[in-house]
């Protein structure tokens, strides 16, 4: 099928053009575990006990788990924002206009694009996070009959976020600024080391933008706290909700955006 | 066929004005140009910096929109059915540029192919069919980065003939190449023209190359087509001087207004300029002016020292052309 074909071949290439070195499998490694361990020891020297206000949220007990829950969850979203920025790459290169030359499915090539990058950049992590378990334990808290399904709507979710972002930066040339938006904001508000029920009102307003804080919701609910699905379903109608959203919003910025690219020649302008 | 009729393309630039205010600005880069390809045939493209060319071959890959004119394909619209087209077609530009530099020869190729649909054996075989085409096999499993100009611009030559388009764009694809290295490219676009029956459509600022392999050519200038025709044809009629400079022994004034004599019956004009190597003959006509001269010189019994024909160039037709148009 085209549609197979196309997104095939974005994959391929993006872990041909991104991974030509095996430097950059560690720098992907060292970058997360770093931002993993300074954050453990930060809040490490708080009273997390039983007294803790932050027990009210979560079990202190479970704070590795929490943490790496979070940052699995973070890692796989911010590699995507990353991906998409490399679209201005390919603007640059005049690549991007010789895709759009082709026939392709549009659709195939930003979620091939989206996909391809995550496996890369998350594999690495993922590995990380079981050993870690297996190691300080914590491998009791986990409901591992839950884990498929948590991956799967990790990977699913991360791939539309991703997909997203890669029509934004097709769009516009100027969509740097997502990148400074995107960084150290959702990192805070999806929850990824407080969790968002903490937050003040403002503080979860701006986290409900984020689809990231309702994927923390789920997997911790589902394989660390040990919810059944029924007890997820709000977060979850939430999530669906959200994603459709950002597929419509695909389809109708492609469509636009090629539109625009014809109209004014500006896939070649950087 | 190929057929673009009264194709327009106006662009609308936004340009600053201070922090808020944005004028908006229209370019009308292409103002109404009517042409065709058959198939085998190389059409020429040619026109000064900025005259429209690459803006046409852009509306004619469907990367551009005409803002008003059709394109078509055997009746297939260029703007309804932009997949047939896309399939039909392909556009390589010069320059170093629309490659992955970090993938390899082989890898380019085959990440396009499979952006036409291409896999499996089918894919590794079509791959396999242009790199050697294009002989690049010592070179297909090291990354573009690597590569010469020269190969660079084979690669795409052969990233271009993956869907077997039925039509080839090629936007000044000798930019920057050194004389041999263009010489074989023009083989290969000769042979796809000749051979393989696909019609071409070339740009080039290199006139001789536009000379050699084109049919007929298009010259626009500022977003029209200001004359079509072939290239002898075109330089048959736009270029009035034919030069022939001749270098002879010192000759006696007498004898210099003599031959002006005869020559100008003869609607030759001849000028002359003695030089430390003898007398210089600068011979100007509307017409080839070889046999006449000979004849001149044969029966005046002249030595000739040296001898050099100035031939007419496309170049210098566009230039006249321009020049008559805006004067
Ligand atoms: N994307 C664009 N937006 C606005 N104006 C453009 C754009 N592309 C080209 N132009 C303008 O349109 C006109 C025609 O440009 P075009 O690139 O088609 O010329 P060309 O004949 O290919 O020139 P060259 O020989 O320099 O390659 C120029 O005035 C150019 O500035
Ligand atoms: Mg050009």
């Amino acid at each position: 099928m085209n549609w197979i074909n196309g997104m095939w071949a974005e994959m391929v290439k993006s872990h041909q053009h991104n991974f030509h070195s095996k430097m950059i499998y560690l720098s992907l490694f060292f970058w997360p575990v770093l931002l993993f361990i300074t954050s453990y020891f930060a809040l490490k020297p708080f009273d997390l006990g039983s007294t803790s206000p932050i027990a009210e949220f979560f079990d202190p007990d479970d704070l590795m788990l929490f943490l790496l829950t979070g940052y699995l969850g973070y890692i796989f979203f911010w590699s995507l924002v990353q991906s998409a920025w490399q679209t201005s790459y390919e603007r640059q290169t005049g690549t991007l206009e010789l895709i759009f030359l082709t026939p392709v499915s549009r659709l195939a090539f930003v979620y091939g694009r989206a996909a391809g990058n995550l496996f890369e950049a998350v594999w690495l992590f993922s590995v990380f996070t079981v050993l870690m378990l297996v190691i300080v334990g914590g491998m009791q808290s986990i409901v591992w009959s839950a884990l498929p399904l948590a991956f799967v709507i990790l990977i699913v979710s991360a791939v539309i976020w991703g997909g997203f972002l890669n029509v934004v930066f097709l769009f516009s040339r100027d969509a740097s600024f997502l990148f400074t938006i995107l960084e150290e904001p959702m990192e805070f508000f999806a929850g990824i080391r407080l969790p968002v029920a903490a937050f003040p009102v403002w503080g979860k307003v701006i986290a409900y933008i984020f689809p990231l804080t309702f994927v923390l919701e789920m997997i911790r609910g589902l394989v660390v706290e040990g919810k059944s699905f029924t007890e997820l379903l709000s977060p979850f109608a939430w999530l669906v909700g959200i994603l459709s959203l950002l597929f419509l919003l695909t389809i109708i910025l492609l469509n636009k955006a090629e539109k625009n690219a014809k109209e004014t020649g500006n896939m070649v302008l950087f | 066929m190929l057929e673009a009729k009264a194709i327009t393309k106006t662009y609308t630039v936004k340009q600053k004005q201070g922090w808020f205010k944005r004028e908006k600005q229209q370019v009308h880069a292409v103002k109404g140009i009517d042409l065709t390809i058959e198939p085998g045939e190389i059409v020429g493209l040619l026109g000064l910096n900025g005259a429209g060319k690459t803006t046409t071959i852009k509306m004619l890959s469907t990367l551009l929109s005409p803002s008003s004119g059709t394109i078509t394909i055997d009746g297939h619209d260029a703007v309804q059915d932009a997949r047939y087209l896309k399939q039909m077609v392909n556009m390589i530009a010069g320059g170093e540029r629309m490659l992955y530099f970090r993938l390899t020869g082989k890898e380019n190729l085959a990440f396009f192919g499979r952006l036409y649909g291409l896999n499996g054996k089918e894919l590794t075989a079509r791959v396999n069919a242009l790199i050697k085409l294009v002989e690049l096999e010592d070179a297909q499993d090291l990354p573009v980065e690597r590569y010469s100009k020269g190969m660079k611009q084979r690669l795409q030559i052969a990233r271009g003939l993956l869907n077997q388009p039925h039509y080839l764009f090629l936007d000044e694809p000798t930019l920057g190449l050194d004389a041999p290295i263009a010489k074989q490219l023009r083989s290969i676009v000769k042979d796809l023209a000749m051979e393989q029956n696909k019609g071409v459509l070339l740009t080039s600022h290199y006139l001789e190359e536009v000379e050699e392999l084109c049919d007929r050519v298009y010259i626009i200038d500022k977003g029209t087509v200001m004359m079509h025709d072939t290239p002898a044809n075109i330089i048959n009629t736009v270029v009035l001087d034919y030069r022939v400079i001749v270098t002879t022994a010192h000759l006696n004034e007498t004898f210099k207004h003599d031959i002006i004599k005869t020559a100008s019956t003869k609607q030759l004009s001849i000028e002359f300029y003695d030089t430390g190597d003898g007398t210089v003959w600068e011979v100007t006509a509307s017409f080839d002016p070889t046999q006449v001269f000979l004849d001149i010189i044969m029966t005046h019994h002249q030595p000739i020292f040296k001898l050099e024909m100035k031939m007419p160039k496309l170049e210098d037709a566009i230039l006249q052309l321009a020049k008559e148009r805006s004067a």
